[in-house]
Parts: C-alpha cells; sequence; structure tokens
C-alpha cells in the first residue's frame, strides 16, 4: 500500500497530523479529544443524522458534522467553543425531549452514551411540558428486545443488519416524531451475529433479555479475555458480579474481529459458572475416592507416571501454556497425545472479511496440533495395556469409555470429575480457562493472552502451575512461578513460538512464525 | 518529745455547715416548684427532629408492592455496605428487587440510601426502639421494610437548613 498523504490541522489547540481523508472526529480521537457523537461507528457507514458531532470549523459558514467532514490542509476545529456547544446542547434537548429518563430502571445506565454526554453538555432541565410519546416495549426475537422510548434514531442497528450481517430485517418505520425503529414483515432478529446491535446501540433502545434485569454496569468487574467457543479467537471482555460470569462483550481488535462477537459466544457463558467442579485433589483409597492435599495428590500422581507410558487426552479448551507442559510429560517416555472437538454449523459474518463462527467448538484447536496433538474421533483407542491415561480437562460426554478400562490408572487434571470412569486413580483439579491466565492460539496462529476474570472454586490450582507441580515431583524441572515464564519457556522450546513474551503479545495478541495471515507482522 | 500540733484559727462563717445546708436546701426547694423535665419512658415519650435518621423503611403503592424499582443507587452509594440487593422482575415484567436487605448494624444512618433514591423508596424512619431475640433479626428483608409504619426522616434541604 502506498503511503498515504499526511494532512496537519489544529484541534483545540492541538496539531494533529493524519492521512488524508479521516474524519475530523477520528482525528480528535488521536489527541485524545472524543467529539460526542451517536450515528456515527467506526465499523458503519456514515449516515450524519445526529448532528451531534458538530464542530465548530473555521472559516467554514456553518458548524459541520466532525464524522463526515474530512481533515483539509491547515484547518482550525473548535470542539469545545461556544458555538459548537450552544448547538449540541440543542440537540441534546430534542433527544431527551421524547427519552422517557428512566434511567434507574434501564439496563445501559452507567455505560449509556445519552447519559453522559447530557451530563457532560446537556441540558439541565427540560422545556417540553406536554406528554411524552409512548410506544410498548416490542420482542425483536433472538436475544433481542426494543424499547422504543428511549430510542434516538442513530440508525446504527439498521445499519448493522443492512451492511455488516447482510440480512436486512430492521428499518426506520414511520415518519417524524413517530419514528421508531421497525422490523420487516416476517423477519426476525435471528441472524447468528444479531446480537451486536445491542453494543451498537448508544442508549437502552435494544437490550439483551438474557442481561436484562440482571446488573447495573458499573457493579461488573471487567477483564480482558479471548472468546473459548471457536478457533476464531475474538477478542472480549469478560463482566462479572460476585464471582459469577454476567455477561460477555466484544473487545475491539482490528486484526481479528473487528467489534463484533457472535451470538453463540456471547450466550455459552453459562457452563464458565458451572457449581460442580471439582474443588479438591484426590486420591484413590480402596473403591472410594478421598481428599488428599495437594503435595500427596501431585506425588502419587508422579508414581504413577514414573515409569509409565503417559497417553495424554488434552482438552482443546487447555491453554497453550498447559499444553505446552503436557507434552513435556510425553516426552518423557515417549507417550501419544490427542484431543477431539465438538462441531458445528459455520456461521460468517458477511461485512467482515475472515470472521465467523467456526466449525470446530473450541479455543486452542490449532495450538494443540501445532504443539504436536493428534486430533481423533475416537481418542481411546490407541490406548495401551500399560499406559496412564492423563484425562486433562476432557468430560467425556458423548464418548465410549470402555477403553479406559485398559489402562494402568487415570489421572484426571481437570474442572470437573469425568462421569463413567470407576478407575481414576487421582483427581488433580485445576481452574478453567476465566480463572487463569494464559494463551491461545487461533486458526491464524495468532497467539493471544487472557486474563484471568474471576476465582476459582475450592483448592483448584491453575493449570500451568499444577502441571509444573507435577513435572516437578518427577524430577524434570523446577516449578513455576507466573504463566509467563511457562509461556517462555514454551518460546524457547518451540520455534514457531520463539521471540514472543507475553509483553510482546500485548493484549492484542502475534501470529506465531509462518502463519498463515500474509502480511502480519512480527 | 511531743510534737507539736498547729491548731489553725478558721473563722465560723466558712466553716460552718448551717449556711450550706440551708442553700441546698434553697435548690431543692426551688427545683420542687418548677416544670419537671424527667420524662416517664416508656409510657411517655419525647419527641425526636423531623431530621432524625433511625432504622429504615420502605414506602409502598397503592396496591402495597414496595415503590422499589432495583436501580442498584443505594448499594453503591451506601459507605457501610449494608445494603444487600438482588435485581429481577415481577409478575408483570417490572423491574423489582427480588431481594432486599439491610443490615441494621452495619448502618451508620447516614441517610444517603433515601437521598440517592430516584423513587422516594427506601426512607431512614424517625424511630429508634430497635429490639430483636436474634442478631439475625436486625438484617431487614423488604417483607420487613415495606410492614414497618413508623414517620420517616424529612431530609436535610439546603435551602431550608433550619428545617421551617
Amino acid at each position: 500500500m502506498a503511503e498515504a498523504k499526511m494532512v496537519n490541522l489544529t484541534i483545540e489547540g492541538r496539531t494533529v497530523s493524519v492521512p488524508e481523508g479521516t474524519s475530523i472526529l477520528e482525528a480528535a480521537k488521536t489527541v485524545g479529544i472524543l467529539i460526542p457523537h451517536y450515528c456515527y461507528h467506526p465499523s458503519l457507514p456514515i449516515p450524519g443524522v445526529c448532528r451531534m458531532c458538530l464542530v465548530e470549523v473555521e472559516k467554514a459558514p456553518k458548524l459541520s458534522p466532525s464524522c463526515a467532514t474530512s481533515v483539509a490542509e491547515g484547518q482550525v476545529v473548535h470542539v469545545h467553543s461556544e458555538r459548537a456547544l450552544e448547538a449540541r446542547k440543542g440537540v441534546l434537548e430534542f433527544l431527551l425531549i421524547n427519552h422517557p429518563l428512566d434511567c434507574p430502571i434501564c439496563d445501559k445506565s452507567g455505560e449509556c452514551e445519552l447519559q453522559d454526554f447530557t451530563y457532560q453538555e446537556g441540558p439541565a432541565e427540560s422545556r417540553l411540558r406536554d406528554p411524552k410519546r409512548f410506544n410498548p416495549v416490542e420482542d425483536f426475537g433472538g436475544d433481542i428486545m426494543y424499547v422504543p422510548n428511549r430510542c434516538i434514531l442513530c440508525t446504527r442497528c439498521v445499519r448493522f443488519m443492512d451492511d455488516v450481517a447482510h440480512d436486512t430485517v430492521l428499518n426506520i418505520s414511520e415518519r417524524g416524531d413517530r419514528a421508531l425503529v421497525g422490523k420487516f414483515e416476517g423477519k426476525d432478529l435471528t441472524h447468528a451475529w444479531a446480537g451486536n446491535i445491542v453494543d451498537l446501540c448508544p442508549v437502552g433502545a435494544l437490550l439483551s433479555k438474557d442481561f436484562l434485569n440482571k446488573a447495573r454496569a458499573w457493579e461488573l468487574d471487567r477483564a480482558a479475555s479471548i472468546c473459548p467457543n471457536c478457533p476464531q479467537g475474538c477478542n472480549i471482555m469478560i463482566e462479572v458480579r460476585d464471582n459469577s460470569i454476567a455477561r460477555l462483550k466484544p473487545r475491539p481488535n482490528d486484526d481479528v474481529n473487528k467489534f463484533f462477537i457472535c451470538d453463540y459466544g456471547r450466550l455459552n457463558y453459562r457452563w464458565m459458572n458451572r457449581q460442580d467442579r471439582a474443588e479438591l485433589p484426590m486420591v484413590r483409597n480402596g473403591a472410594n475416592l478421598a481428599v488428599a492435599e495437594w503435595e500427596v495428590a501431585i506425588h502419587s500422581a508422579a508414581r504413577l507416571l514414573k515409569d509409565a507410558k503417559p497417553f495424554v487426552l488434552a482438552s482443546p479448551m487447555l491453554s497453550n501454556e498447559a499444553l505446552f507442559l503436557l507434552t513435556r510429560l510425553l516426552e518423557r517416555k515417549g507417550g501419544t497425545g490427542v484431543f477431539r472437538v465438538a462441531t458445528g454449523e459455520e456461521a460468517p459474518l458477511p461485512g467482515v472479511e475472515d470472521l465467523a463462527l467456526r466449525r470446530d467448538r473450541a479455543a486452542n484447536v490449532h495450538g494443540a496440533e501445532l504443539l504436536g496433538y493428534t486430533r481423533s474421533e475416537n481418542p481411546l483407542a490407541d490406548l495401551g495395556a500399560d499406559d496412564v491415561l492423563v484425562i486433562a480437562d476432557d468430560d467425556l460426554r458423548g464418548m465410549t469409555v470402555e477403553a479406559a478400562a485398559r489402562a494402568k490408572g487415570v489421572i484426571v487434571i481437570g474442572t470437573a470429575v469425568p462421569d463413567g470412569l470407576d478407575n481414576i486413580s487421582v483427581v488433580l483439579p485445576i481452574a478453567n480457562f476465566t480463572e487463569e491466565e494464559g494463551t491461545f492460539t487461533n486458526l491464524r496462529g495468532r497467539v493471544q493472552r487472557f486474563t484471568q476474570a474471576k476465582s476459582p472454586p475450592g483448592q483448584a490450582r491453575p493449570s500451568w502451575l499444577v502441571l509444573g507441580d507435577l513435572l516437578g515431583a518427577l524430577g524434570a524441572q523446577d516449578s513455576f512461578f507466573l504463566p509467563s515464564d511457562v509461556f517462555a519457556d514454551l518460546a524457547n522450546a518451540r520455534p514457531e513460538f520463539s521471540g514472543l513474551t507475553y509483553d510482546k503479545l500485548g493484549m492484542r495478541g502475534l501470529p506465531v512464525l509462518n502463519a498463515e495471515t500474509a502480511g502480519a507482522t512480527r | 518529745m511531743a510534737i507539736g500540733v498547729k491548731v489553725l484559727d478558721r473563722p465560723i462563717e466558712d466553716v460552718s455547715y448551717i449556711r450550706a445546708t440551708l442553700k441546698g436546701m434553697g435548690l431543692t426547694l426551688k427545683h420542687l416548684f418548677q416544670e419537671k423535665v424527667t420524662v416517664q419512658y416508656p409510657e411517655q415519650k419525647w419527641g425526636i427532629s423531623p431530621r432524625w435518621r433511625g432504622t429504615h423503611r420502605m414506602l409502598t403503592t397503592e396496591t402495597g408492592k414496595a415503590k422499589c424499582v432495583a436501580c442498584g443507587l443505594c448499594p453503591t452509594v451506601c459507605p457501610a455496605n449494608c445494603i444487600k440487593l438482588v435485581p429481577g422482575e415481577d409478575e408483570q415484567g417490572n423491574r423489582y428487587p427480588l431481594v432486599f436487605e439491610i443490615d441494621e448494624f452495619r448502618c451508620i444512618f447516614c441517610g444517603y440510601c433515601q437521598e440517592v433514591c430516584p423513587e422516594e423508596a427506601i426512607h431512614v424512619g424517625r424511630h429508634y426502639e430497635n429490639s430483636e431475640y436474634s442478631r439475625a433479626g436486625f438484617v431487614y428483608d423488604l417483607e420487613r421494610l415495606t410492614s414497618q409504619t413508623h414517620p420517616v426522616c424529612e431530609m436535610w434541604d439546603p435551602e431550608d437548613p433550619k428545617g421551617e
């Protein structure tokens, strides 16, 4: 790509240099000035309907909508001049005419752009003395409901469905002050990515039925993470209330998912809160599994593995770190590592290149393959009679487990004790991916970090810590103190990961060597 | 050798108890005829300030339901963290508290909850007689809060600081 011509201008007394064709609004963002806006969204076409982003440009006869005005050489822009503030205050007063101001019961309260900008520069009191317009709440299908009273008609949702999801469902019905967002006859918001319009909505007009009345925005603790539901590796924000995950939100990443996540990923979070977890380490004592100290459990697992060949059934939901430490276990006696993946239907988002809910429904399929695990439909087929079966977080659901009886011993390193196995020797409870730190490798070979969102139940420990201790007990190496230590070891041992560190990955991730994505920079 | 004792010669008007006794009796007699200040509690009660902040009360709508819409502002503003609120929906699909509990032992009676409430639902009460058989009894749930009838606090008004 040719180097774009740079344009110099002044915004609020600050000199800005941006490529030609950038809007004033985007240019202002680069120097930390957020011009209030509603209809503009970086991922959508620019209609300029809300008139909220009006700014004063010197030598221009009228105020200019900054979202739709390109920068020009030598332009002088005033965002907070008296004229611009007065205009935006007027726009806000019009928007608030029919807005019910029911913030106390609105789910958007606390993260609402209308609330924020009204506090910033809106009028303190309404001059309207007539009754407000009223329309009943409407069910838009899928996970979405529409509260027309709160709608400010920014048309972000309509444009998302038309131009990004390519599924024309929504429109603006009626005219003038009766206008509202409507559904076309016989259509419903059943598109696999429709849930994004809830995030796009700047006010509380479009709400998720799943999250309805569950928590206030300011009560939620947020942790940056990666969606674990498919190898696409969309960046997400996990939002937690009282150590229980309340909802998942997309986290912008231009190289992976832009601003979006699919509805499947958004709503499939209940398993992360499951209560029937393995909480205490257990060791077989006669016919039963008895609760044991961590040291005891680790050492009895190490005793089993000392002279036997391990056979690892890993879950592709495990982090690169855990999978790597399991390969260390395999290297000792030349064992085999296998994994299985549940599959579903692929659901692309047509408006964004290379973004889809993929067929495989697990986060780290690519990472597991890179680290030398074999994908198998019937993973226990090759289990030898003298092998020690290590079940690493696979729940064995929908799988025949008779073959497991052949094993010399069974070690479960998992978030829950799987059903249907009566020869488990040791259970080592681990944290699930929301309770520990680590990395996933997505299907384009991009290594992305996820952070801890909540605390693990009982005595469960992070997977990398448990596996590090187990390797330590086998005399293979020292224990690890941090997941970044494990990742540093991984980067040393595997050429694909060489040069990568947690610091270099940042929160946006980097591709492994020879990744499929052309033009990806390291 | 005898120890010499110095006998002080004090004036009679200083050492006589008669004058002091009469003075004291005089004061007592004076109070006998004054207005009595003792309140015969609990038969008799002293009125408290309209701005008194005591144990809470939740006001109700005409239908007897709590006015609370579970907006979550009172648990947010509460400096003592004594309010537990779990929002949910009622039968009509309106936002409504599923759980609303105030731990009166933790409460510091600052009255912020009443001040912040957008629905004028939660109030601190003009009430000071609190006794329970157990500590758990001082965690007031929604039923307890709505069933109380004592008058509620009239908040301090910055434009009318003396409450006139």
